[in-house]
């Protein structure tokens, strides 16, 4: 017995003299490598800022491992510019047969692999990966659509706006990737989101709502108070959060009418719209649906009503039909 | 100490990205004008004291102090409130721009950015002065 415990503790200091031999041993060689890059780049430098000024560069034959470095740092540089140099860096990753290198990855089995290239290809700014991209917002692995999400948006893909909301809608793609991704695109997301407002499914419909609340302008008012009667309750929802955003006080009337929906969410939505939009008409129903309404619904009528009056939420608060929805919410305006 | 050495005008670049100051030094270097660099906001406004330059490009997240902190010591300064300062920002909500003038900030230009764009904002301020 004492003899196989000997053995045991043996093995396990051999096996830890290893672990620590082999992790000194990497850091070595990363430290190499770390140092090996910045010289490359030190001595690369200026033909990279010459570059991506719009000069022809003649560059210097690189070993392969120096060209990587070399198309790393391009990248790099691209994440930070807009215009002409980002073109100029284009143009060097197409002419080199990086970016069918690149989408050739996305095909590979390695999933690490088609995620570093689907990333890789935003930061080389060339609109010819567009159309893979696109393909790789199918891919199977959650990592390689996010940064095939991300990457479209880098590229300013407009063509990108559909294919990311149905991804969003069908939870293929993160809310924050596909929100941050949409934002970056801009204007032309916008008129494509307008057009989603119509789509044959409520998810879409939805999750175009809820973005053009975040993208979107006053003027896409009219049609977010439509959607106001859309018969799916997850619409109604997502249309008054993004009308209590947008700010749009023509939809006040609306919005006090969803306070009497069947469905709690969309009370609830509504509720905080009203509370974003101050609208004082609403304070009576907004009462009514916080000592009344079910909690997730009651508790958004009394935090709109501390929007719009924490005086008269603190009387109504410290009264005995003062519930727990409307004292927490008058505790919370104190202290915020 | 006088901001222009020899016939250049001089421009102090702040940024803690290493990239974005080689960017931007390289454009303006580009266009005939001498570039300072700081690497935080703390080195930006000791090189303004010091070099007083005819313009400074700020970035505002930088650490030490932010970009808007070494617009409000230069204005506070008298040696240093005439310089003009350009704030180099991926912050564009109404507020943060609206910060960065209440600071003391002469113009603003987003990141991401594109060097040509920015090297008009320099000569536009510049000229204004």
């Amino acid at each position: 017995m004492v003899q196989a415990l000997q053995l045991a503790s043996l093995a396990l200091a051999l096996a830890a003299t290893a672990f620590v031999l082999v992790l000194v041993l990497r850091r070595v060689m990363l430290s190499r490598e770390e140092r090996e890059r910045q010289a490359v780049e030190e001595r690369l430098r200026d033909d990279a800022l010459a570059l991506v000024d719009g000069d022809d560069v003649a560059l210097p034959e690189l070993h392969r491992h120096e060209a990587a470095i070399f198309a790393r740092m391009l990248a790099r540089y691209s994440r930070q510019l807009s215009g002409e140099p980002r073109e100029n860096i284009a143009r060097y990753f197409e002419s080199g047969g990086h970016i069918d290198h690149q989408i050739g990855l996305l095909g590979s089995r390695r999933l690490w692999k088609r995620a570093a290239a689907a990333a890789t290809l935003g930061d080389m700014a060339s609109p010819a990966a567009v159309p893979a991209l696109l393909d790789a917002l199918d891919d199977p692995a959650r990592d390689v659509r996010a940064a095939a999400t991300r990457s479209l948006a880098l590229l300013g893909a407009a063509v990108a706006v559909e294919p990311i909301v149905e991804a969003l809608a069908a939870r293929r793609v993160q809310r924050a990737v596909g929100g941050w991704a949409l934002m970056q695109i801009g204007a032309p997301a916008l008129t494509r989101l307008r057009g989603l407002l119509r789509h044959d499914d409520s998810a879409v419909r939805a999750t175009a709502a809820e973005l053009i609340g975040l993208v979107g302008e006053a003027s896409d008012s009219a049609e977010l108070i439509g959607l106001l009667r859309d018969p799916s309750a997850e619409v109604r929802a997502k249309s008054a959060h993004a009308l209590g955003r947008l700010g749009a006080g023509q939809a006040a009337a609306m919005l006090r009418g969803a306070l009497g929906d069947r469905i709690f969410f969309v009370r609830a939505a509504a509720a905080r719209a009203l509370g974003q939009l101050a609208d004082r008409p609403s304070i009576p129903a907004l009462v009514h649906q916080a000592q009344t309404d079910r909690f997730e619904a009651a508790q958004a009528a009394a935090r709109a009503l501390a929007e719009l009056s924490p005086a008269g939420l603190s009387t109504m608060a410290a009264l005995p039909t003062g519930n727990v929805h409307l004292r927490e919410a008058a505790g919370r305006a104190e202290i915020l | 100490m006088s901001s222009t050495e020899g016939d250049r005008p001089v421009v102090l670049v702040a940024d803690d990205d290493d990239d974005i100051r080689d960017l931007v030094a390289f454009r303006l270097d580009r266009a005939g004008y001498e570039v300072l660099r700081a690497g935080d906001g703390q080195q930006a406004l000791d090189l303004a004291k010091e070099h007083v330059p005819d313009l400074a490009v700020l970035d505002v997240m930088m650490p030490k102090l932010t970009g808007y902190d070494v617009t409000r010591e230069l204005r506070a300064d008298a040696a240093t409130s005439r310089i003009p300062v350009i704030l180099l920002t991926a912050r564009v909500q109404e507020a943060d721009v609206a910060r960065g003038f209440e600071a003391g900030a002469d113009d603003y230009v987003k990141k991401p950015f594109s060097p040509q764009e920015l090297k008009a904002r320099v000569q536009a301020v510049l000229g204004r002065r």
